[in-house]
Formats: structure tokens, sequence, C-alpha cells
């Protein structure tokens, strides 16, 4: 069909949990992009009836652009050759572009299959400051998804520096300016000070942290005083999204105790952990592991201001890339080695690790990664704070997405499932005790849209009240909630048909999404300094600002 | 105005992308680029460049010759889009796009460190931006290569300067020797480099070796190398025989893998300049593959062993687009669009010696156009215009693009 500036989308089951909106047949108006309260009679009519309307979805975490999701792309060129996608022919008959998929697609590829899963906007979701420049040209050509980044910090030596002389203003001013100078969208913490001991050399057992108050370099650095100071940073700075935090010892047996203590760092203030199935293990080193989502979802069910996402393993291949270096250093060596390992160590600002990995339902830790995500969507009481994610391409990829809805949805189909994975560390699991809960069409439309746009302060985004941006998702009801959420009937974007039954229609540019908060500027004259003694990149030529 | 400086400029000369030249303009010239060391100031020269625009030899006018590119291009059956130096990350996405339209082969500077690019496939990397090495480095091994030939600055700006706490290591392989002032130099015969690497590798791990004795400085720097705190590598990317060899490259990164189980390590590639870095990560970030594409059969193939040069040599490719200086082209890729059909669109194209059909000088990028380049460890720098040239190369390439047409049939 045409898009025309004026579209009524007429007669669809409509679900819009942010206006209170719980499966009504309503008309959904649109006019120059925008939703509106009405249209007059004679405005070109989309027949929803019978269909299923949503805002379009949002991802709040995922790896789609910038250094390190290039440096996992060029490691895998069997993973593409295996999935060529040929140029979409579009509406007007011309062809977009060509690309190739895997578990981490080409950036053309990464943008036409969102759309075609009904998603319209995605956060990329770590990028280092000095790479900037590189995930912007990524986005550049990353079509139809309005996309911005979280720009990583918390192992920057010039913020650790700061926090070691007990310069909390300078701290934030030095962030507010980070964020602008990279037209980043957010503070991203990973592994708050794991990752400079990591690159500070030395040898096993002195290169990450352990805990919130092991020293990082300064006695009067540690993890605790990073996540405090940046979290108060980003809470002052009245940022739309505030920090979003991969916690410390990720992947470990036993580190809920970490990322609970974490979460109480910084209690009462608005705070969002990442990836929380990677973080919800009990057990100990050398002992068996165990699910401890119980624990970790009493206290995010109990606490308004944190919020989360729980990166969901899928079983089949996915790619772990992820500034946590001494993470993937484990992964790559604690098998047996012989897998595929990249490390990046970013001067002065963070790192990259990347390690292919394929998760077996066979296998006990992956059997038991898969339970604790799916615990952790089940017992969470308010799913505006608990979003939808396989950290893709971490856990799986964007795609696994309406199989994630059909295990949340269906629950004679996860019992199913759950008797073929491996058993061996499911002991604790609250799945076992036969959660019977299953997603409502509305909460699912929480965690895939509105909550995570109310999370990332996407006021135009998730939601189809008068003033929203148009980007609508309109869905073929079907029993089975996978072959549902994988083929929306329509997705608009910006109210542009952009796909259509599973074909790519149109493919307009998406927006950027950026801040720049404001900040006492007298602390650029320090930073200058600190450039011109530490860095290699003058700081004229720092972060992604258009040069004249 | 006679006089204008351009500060934090980046220059392109090689693959160490310093940013930090001072470029002074007078009467149109360039008669400064302060920083800059020798092959940079050649790199910039006065900033002069021809600025003409010919069809078959014969001067002609931009809009001529951007139509007899695109006629040429569309009339392929066996089109070749080759990016050679000197032009932008922006300039490299158009000619990739033409690459898609066209279901080209695409191909790029980007394959002179071929042997480095599909060893990293292998096994993945270990290594850091330069800068990193620059501050944690306690040991550096410059395996086979003394960068003062080649990469002027590079000891200066990355490896640091000399101090008590880090030593430098000169590795010598036959005539690929490690720099002179080396604080000690291990010597290895040509033939015995990958097994000293192995053997190098295998100490590491810890594993118990009779190593014949000729390989007992080997052994000794590995031990050497397990005792720092943060061990860097330096080897060269770029051509030469031993470079080019896969076993060698392969050797260099597993190498420097396993010594991040008893301490750090980081293996920096060098590489050359004109922006290849950029086109490996445009043509990764475009079509999942670093160089030698082939949108044949209408999706992105990797073709790492039957890239421009071979397609060439073997005859396959009729017609070509060269986006980029074409005197950065290596010499066989050259040789081989003699007598073919092609339009080079890029700095100094009017002096290509194979005889393209359609030349368009271009400015160069990082002296007279602005855009992204990449520096050799994958860091995205600003280019900035110090004067202004001929036609922007980026708008060119994408009016060519755009004159293609879109491909509205299989």
């Amino acid at each position: 069909m045409s898009s025309p500036a004026r579209l009524r989308i007429a007669g669809g089951t409509v679900y819009d949990p942010t206006n209170g909106v719980d499966g009504v047949v309503r008309d959904v108006c649109i006019e120059d992009g925008r939703i509106v309260a009405e249209l007059p009679r004679d405005a070109q009519r989309l027949d929803a009836g019978g269909m299923v309307v949503m805002p379009g979805g949002v991802d709040i975490h995922s790896h789609i652009a910038g250094p390190s999701v290039n440096h996992a792309r060029r490691l895998s060129p069997e993973e593409h050759a295996a999935d060529a996608m040929p140029a979409p022919r579009l509406e007007d008959a011309t062809l977009a572009r060509s690309g190739t998929g895997g578990t981490v697609p080409t950036t053309f590829a990464t943008g036409y299959r969102y759309a075609g899963l009904g998603y319209t906007t995605a956060m990329e979701a770590a990028v280092a400051p000095l790479g900037a420049r590189h995930a912007h040209a990524e986005l550049d050509d990353t079509p139809i998804l309005d996309a911005g980044f979280f720009v990583l910090l918390g192992n920057d030596d010039y913020l650790l520096r700061q926090i070691a002389a007990g310069e909390t203003a300078r701290a934030r001013d030095y962030a507010a300016w980070l964020l602008g100078v990279t037209r980043g969208y957010a503070i991203k913490i990973v592994n708050p000070g794991g990752v400079a001991l990591w690159k500070s050399g030395g040898s096993d057992g002195t290169r990450n942290v352990t805990g919130l108050d092991d020293i990082v370099g300064s006695t009067s650095v540690t993890p605790r005083k990073i996540l405090e100071t940046l979290g108060a940073a980003a809470n002052a700075l009245a940022l739309p999204h505030p920090v979003h935090v991969h916690s410390n010892n990720l992947g470990q047996p036993g580190n809920y105790a970490t990322t609970l203590a974490s979460m109480k760092a910084l209690g009462g203030q608005r705070a969002h952990f990442t990836h929380l199935q990677f973080h919800s293990y009990g057990g100990e080193r050398g002992k068996p592991w165990q699910s401890a989502a119980r624990d970790v979802m009493e206290y995010v069910n109990a606490h308004p201001e944190t919020s989360v996402d729980v990166g969901q393993v899928m079983f089949g291949p996915a790619t772990t890339v992820t500034a946590d270096s001494p993470v993937e250093h484990l992964l790559a060596t604690s098998t047996g080695g012989g897998r595929k390992w990249v490390n990046v160590d970013i001067e002065l600002e963070s790192g990259c690790g990347i390690v292919p990995y394929v998760y077996k339902e066979k296998a006990a830790v992956a059997a038991l990664q898969w339970a604790v995500g799916l615990e952790l969507f089940l017992l969470a009481k308010d799913p505006w704070r608990v979003v939808l994610s396989t950290d893709h391409p971490n856990g799986g990829t964007f795609l696994s997405y309406p199989e994630l809805i059909r295990l949340l949805m269906d629950r004679s189909y996860r019992d199913e499932r759950l008797k073929a994975v491996n058993q061996k560390l499911l002991g604790g699991s609250a799945l076992l005790d036969g959660l019977s809960r299953e997603y409502t069409l509305q909460e699912i439309a929480i965690v895939t849209r509105a909550g995570p746009a109310r999370l990332l302060g996407l006021t135009n985004k998730g939601h189809l009240g008068p003033g929203a941006d148009a980007d609508v998702t309109l869905y073929t009801s079907d029993a089975d909630r996978a072959k549902m959420f994988a083929t929306p009937r329509y997705v608009l974007k910006g109210g542009t048909v952009v796909v259509e039954e599973g074909q790519l229609r149109r493919a307009p540019a998406g927006q950027r999404l950026s801040v720049r908060p404001e900040y006492d500027t007298a602390v650029t004259k320090d930073l200058r300094r600190f450039f011109e003694q530490n860095a290699t990149v003058s700081f004229a030529n720092y972060g992604a600002e258009a040069v004249p | 105005m006679t006089e204008r400086a351009t500060e934090h400029v980046t220059c392109l000369g090689c693959g160490c992308a310093c940013d930090d030249i001072g470029v002074v303009v007078k009467h149109g010239r360039i008669t400064q680029a302060n920083n800059a060391c020798a092959l940079g100031a050649a790199w910039f020269g006065d900033g002069m460049v021809p600025a003409e625009i010919r069809v078959d030899g014969q001067a002609a006018t931009l809009e001529k010759a951007i139509h007899k590119a695109a006629t040429l291009l569309v009339r392929a059956k066996r089109p070749l889009v080759y990016i050679a130096g000197d032009v932008s990350c922006e300039a490299q996405r158009e000619a990739v796009a033409i690459g898609d339209r066209l279901h080209a082969a695409v191909d790029s500077l980007a394959a002179t460190a071929a042997a480095a690019v599909l060893a990293a496939q292998r096994r993945g990397r270990a290594t850091a931006t330069l800068g990193e090495i620059r501050r944690q480095a306690d040991l550096v091994v410059f395996w086979a290569v003394d960068p003062s030939e080649r990469y002027p600055r590079f000891t200066a700006r990355y490896t640091g300067e000399r101090r008590a706490s880090r030593a430098v290591i000169g590795v010598d392989v036959g005539p690929s020797r490690g720099p002179r002032d080396s604080d000690l130099r291990v010597t290895i015969a040509p033939d015995d480099e990958v097994d000293a690497l192995a053997i190098m590798r295998a100490i590491v791990a810890g594993r118990d070796l009779d190593a014949a004795e000729r390989f007992e400085s080997a052994v000794d720097l590995a031990r050497r190398m397990m005792r720092a705190r943060y061990a860097a590598i330096v080897a060269d990317g770029e051509p030469s025989s031993a470079a080019a060899d896969p076993d060698r490259a392969e050797a260099l990164v597993a190498l420097a893998q396993a010594l991040n189980g008893p301490t750090r390590c980081a293996l920096a590639t060098l590489r050359a300049g004109g922006n290849r870095s950029g086109a490996d990560a445009v043509l990764t970030w475009q079509t999942g593959f670093p160089f030698a594409v082939d949108f044949a059969g209408g999706t992105p193939a990797y073709r790492p062993a039957r890239g421009a040069r071979v397609l060439l040599a073997g005859g396959e490719i009729d017609a070509a687009l060269v986006v980029g200086s074409p005197a950065t082209l290596p010499e066989d890729v050259a040789e081989g669009l003699g007598g073919k059909s092609v339009a080079v669109v890029g700095p100094r194209a009017s002096a290509a010696t194979f005889g393209p059909g359609v030349a368009i000088d271009t400015g160069v990028a990082g002296i007279h156009e602005c855009g992204t380049a990449f520096r050799m460890d994958d860091v995205p720098l600003p280019l900035r215009a110090s004067l202004p040239g001929p036609p922007a190369a980026l708008n060119v390439v994408r009016t060519i693009r755009e004159r293609l047409g879109a491909r509205t049939h299989e």
C-alpha cells in the first residue's frame, strides 16, 4: 500500500499500555508521521480488522554498531556466507541494499531485519568514546531504525582520576561533556574498575575486580565509588535514561551477591541493570551453579527506582561481544581453548572482548542460563521495569525475540521445552516449581515497547497517543505467538509503511537519538591538558562532531 | 588572505594517521606541514593537485565524464569496483553501494594486509589501540620490523619515549630487522621463523619441550615476555614475502593470545596509509567481509583468494571503477587495469598510467576534503580540509551512483 500523509488504521485491536488501552478495538490516526486524535472521514484507511496493533518495538540494549560490533563481524565470515541477504525489492521496484546476516548482521541487514520484526527503535549498548565517530557512521548505514548509543564510562582513566581526587563535580561535568561530544544517549558502565585492571597488565588474579570494594589503582577508587559517582551524575544531569549498568562478575557462579550489592549501592535513585540473567547465579567457583533469579527479582520487585533488561539466552549460535574483556578471556580459555577470541584494549577508556559461542540445550550451564532468564521474566511483578532483551548478539540474536515471546506467553510450550534441556543445574530453579504465568499481549507490549521507551525517556516512542511518532506494528493474530511476532502484517515507521507481510517496502533513514547535557565548561581546560599528556588523538579531533 | 593555518590535521601518508599536523597555506599552496615526518611532508606536498576531467584522453566536462563513467559501468558484464588510497570513508561507502548496485566485484587496498586479516579471522586477535600500548607496555618486541622506515612517527607516538621501565627488543629475521637502537636483539633465520613462534607459544603455554639449540634465543625471548607486565609485539602487516605468509601471521596472533595467560600482551599490526583501514571497516559493516567481496550472485560473497588482482589477471573483468588515487594501486592491479574499460575518480586520476577511459581528478581526502578515516588500529579520525581543491570524490562518486539509476531487476 502507499504511505499517505494521512492514514487511519481502522478497526484493529489496539494494545497501547502507556495510554491504558488493553486490547480495545479502535482506530489509530496518523498525520505527517505522528499519531493524531482524529482525521477527516475521507482519509485513507488501512483495514486492521482482526489484527493486533501495537507501537513499534523499542530495543533498550543491543549491539548493532561501532568498533566492537565490526570486530565481531570481521571474525565470522563463515556465518555471513551461510546467511547472505539479497537486496530487497522495494515498493517502487528499486532494490535496497544487500548484506549478510549471521549473529552479527551487516548494517543494512540489521535495519531491515529489525523492521521486519516490528522494531523501529534500538539502542546500541556499548560504544567506547574513541569509537563514537565509527558508531555514528554505521548507524548512518542502518536504515529505518531510530537509534542511539550508550557511551562507555567507568574504566576510563580521566574519570578514575577524578574519583581518586574526590572531584565529583568535575566527574559529572566530564560525563556531560563526553555525552555531548560523542553525540551519545546515556552513560553505560561495564564491569566498573575491572576492565581498567585487566588493561593494566600483570598475571591472573590481579586483573579483574571481584566485588564492589576492591581497589582499582588508587585506594579511593572502587567499583562502588564508580557506580555512585556516575549514578549521581546521570541523575543530576537529568539524563533521559539513568546509568545503564553491566555489573561486576558477569557470568560467574555466585555473582547474584555482587548484583544485589550493586543495586543497593545505587538504591534510592534511578538505575538500569542490564542483561540481568548473566548476573543472577548462585553457587560458587568450583561448585555447581544454580539459579538465584528469585533473590534478584525479589529486590527488583521491591524497588521501583530499579529497572532491568533480561538478556535472555536462546539456544543456538551467538557471538559474545562486550567491553568486559577479562570475562571474554575467561570464556576463551576456560573451555579448553580453541575458540576464536578477540581482545582490544582501548586506550584510556575501555576494552573489547569477543568470543563466538553456541548455547546448547544439552549443556548444563546454557540450560541454567536459559532457565534463569525465563524465571526473571516470570517472577517480575512490574513488567514496566523488566525489558525483553537477549543482549543481542550475546544471548542470542534479536531474531529470536518471537520465540522468546512464545516462551513467555505459552506455558505448555515452555514446559515442553523445559523437559528437553539439561536438568543438571536446574535444582533451585523456580521454573521447576511450575511457574504457571503466561504473559498477556498487553504485557508483551509493555516489555517490548512501552516499558523500554519509558525507561529511555523517549516520550514519543512506545505508545500510540496523540503526538507520538507513528511507529506502529500490526500483527495477524495467531495462537502460535512465535509465528505471529515473527511476521508482522504491517510495520509503519514515522507513518511510512516499511514492511508488509514480511516484505520490505520502503527503507527510509532513521533518526539519531542523542543528548547534549549542560555542564561547567571549565572542565574542558583540564581535559585538554589531560589529552595533551596522555592521548594519541588530538583533543580537537576527539568525539564525533563534524569538523569544518 | 595570504596565509592560513589549519591545526589538528590528520595525515594519511601511512597508517599512523598522525592527527597533530599543522598545515600552513600561503598563496594557495601548502608551505609547511608542522609535525609531519618526511613521508607525511611528501604526502601533503604543496597541496597542488591536477583538476582535469578526461574522457578517452580528451578534456571533458564533469557532466560528460560522469555520464560516460555510469554508461561504461552499466554496460559492463563483469565490473570491478576498486577502492584505492586517499579517499574518505564517506566516499568508500558510496563506492561499495555502486558495487552492490552493479553486482560487481569489490576490492580495496585493505587486501595488501590479507595475511594478517585472514589470520585474525581464523583465530581472532589480541591487540590494543596504539595509545594503550604506549601507556601500558613495559616490553615492546619489534618483530622483524623497524617502523622508522615506513611508519616514521610510530615509535614516538605509539610506543612512547624510551624509559627505564620499558625495554625494546628487536627481532631480526633475515633482512627484516628490528630497530637499530633496540636494547636487545634476537636473530632468527627466516626458515625458522614460524617454528620459533610455535616454540615460543609452547613455552608460554607451559609445555616442556626440547627445542633445538638454534631456538635458544627465541625460548629466552618467550620467557622474558612472560615476565613482562604488559608485552607488545609490533609486526608489519604490509607486503613483503614474510608478511604475506599466512602461517607466520597466524603464529604471531597465536603467540600474542597465549601470552595473555601468564601476562598481558597486545599484537600491533602495522598497516600502510591512504585510509585502507577505513576501506576494511566500511566493507565489513556493509557486507560482512573486509576485502575481496563479490556481489556477482546478488549477495556479498567473500573471495579472499580471488580478489581484484586475480580477477584482472584472469581476464574476467571487462570494466572497472577505481575510487581513489591510482598512484596508490598495487602494481599488479594497475597493470591488470590496462586495456580494460576503466573510470577513475580520485586524486590525480588524470595521471593514471593505465590509460583509463574516464579520469576525474578530485581533491585528496585530508588535504582538500573533509570526512572520516581510520588509523591502522581502527581508531576513526576526522579529516580536515586545509585548502580548496578539485571536485570532492564523495560528490562525484555519489553522482555516479545516482546516475546508474536504481537497479530494478535481478
